[in-house]
């Protein structure tokens, strides 16, 4: 049976798309058949995050409306082992699907893949409510500000409240430089705010932005981020590793080589 | 030098978040706070910066300190 995990934030432009597309990237590196499923109608971009946007025929309404097979809406990843991505429509919006038709979809989901991963959209609205309807746990992303701390502060106990507790936290675009002159809230600052368990931390980083531009998985890559969500993956697998300390940097340097050698 | 911006941000997110789980305005709040302070006074000696309360989203934690605690 696979495991069912929401990506939200409550606030937009946090990372939620970013987030989802590299963890479903490389859960599917560690060999785990992965869906990713993007919910924002009207607003898809999940596809373009990984590169797809030329190869979407169908998507997630036309499975809903039985307009076509489930098979036929999913695009595989050639480039992964084990990546399918159900995009989203971008003519239809958030009243076209039902919480009651996500739990089935997902339902029917759930005996072939090991993963499924549900992009959702900001708000908290009807997407919230479709997004969260057939997911076991949640990853809450959040960036070290006020409007999105407060933000992801209110989705956690919205998730609570329609019964997922498992919820875990990623702090993403950390700037290390900031938070030492005290212009930035520390992971310690936002963990205790929140209270939920942290999942990982992602440095603010350029290579980010290259990736994004040219479709390409950020996951793996030499740099801080792609170490930074190659750990958040091995944490979702159960594997303890320990979250880095950005405020070391020669630390974290010794980690990242301390990883290399391990495999 | 001026205040570092990140004890502006923290105290601004306490009282919002304090607020947003108490489905209230920040003055309600913060009115609460010292409606239960005023309270407890009635019945144990505890100075108002010995008195911590807080509230997070299923529990509220009152924490006093000070020499007698």
């Amino acid at each position: 049976m696979g495991e069912v995990i929401v990506i939200t934030s409550g606030k937009g432009g946090v990372g939620k798309t970013t987030t989802t597309a590299n963890i479903g990237i490389g859960l599917s590196q560690m060999e785990k058949k992965v869906i990713v499923i993007d919910t924002d109608l009207g607003l898809r971009n999940l596809d373009v995050v990984m590169g797809l946007e030329n190869r979407i025929i169908y998507n997630l309404v036309d499975v809903i409306e039985g307009s076509c097979r489930l098979k036929q809406a999913l695009i595989k990843d050639k480039r992964f082992p084990e990546l399918y991505l159900l995009p989203s429509a971008q003519t239809k919006d958030k009243t076209a699907v039902s919480p009651e038709q996500m739990r089935k979809l997902i339902a029917d989901l759930k005996d072939e893949f090991d993963y499924i991963l549900l992009d959702c959209p900001a708000g908290i609205e009807q997407g919230f409510e479709n997004a969260v309807a057939g997911a076991d746990r949640a990853i809450v992303v959040t960036t070290p500000e006020v409007s999105a701390i407060r933000d992801a502060d209110r989705i956690i106990g919205l998730l609570e409240s329609h019964g997922i507790k498992r919820n875990d936290l990623i702090i993403n675009r950390l700037r290390v430089d900031m938070v030492k002159r005290g212009d930035m809230m520390s992971v310690e600052d936002v963990t205790e705010i929140l209270a939920i368990n942290l999942l990982g931390v992602i440095p603010d980083d350029e290579q980010v932005v290259i990736a994004t531009n040219q479709g390409e998985p950020i996951v793996g890559a030499g740099c801080m981020s792609g170490q930074a969500y190659l750990n958040v993956c091995r944490r979702i697998l159960g594997d303890d590793i320990p979250i880095t300390d950005f405020s070391k940097p020669e630390g974290f340097f010794a980690k990242v080589s301390s990883l290399f050698k391990k495999n | 030098m001026s205040v570092p911006s990140v004890h502006v941000a923290k105290e601004r997110l306490r009282t919002l978040l304090m607020a947003d789980r108490m489905q209230c305005t920040p003055e309600t709040a913060e009115k609460f706070s010292s409606d239960i302070y005023h309270t407890v006074s009635k019945y144990l000696e505890v100075k108002p910066e010995d008195f911590n309360i807080k509230i997070t989203r299923s529990d509220i934690h009152i924490k006093i300190t000070g020499e007698n605690y």
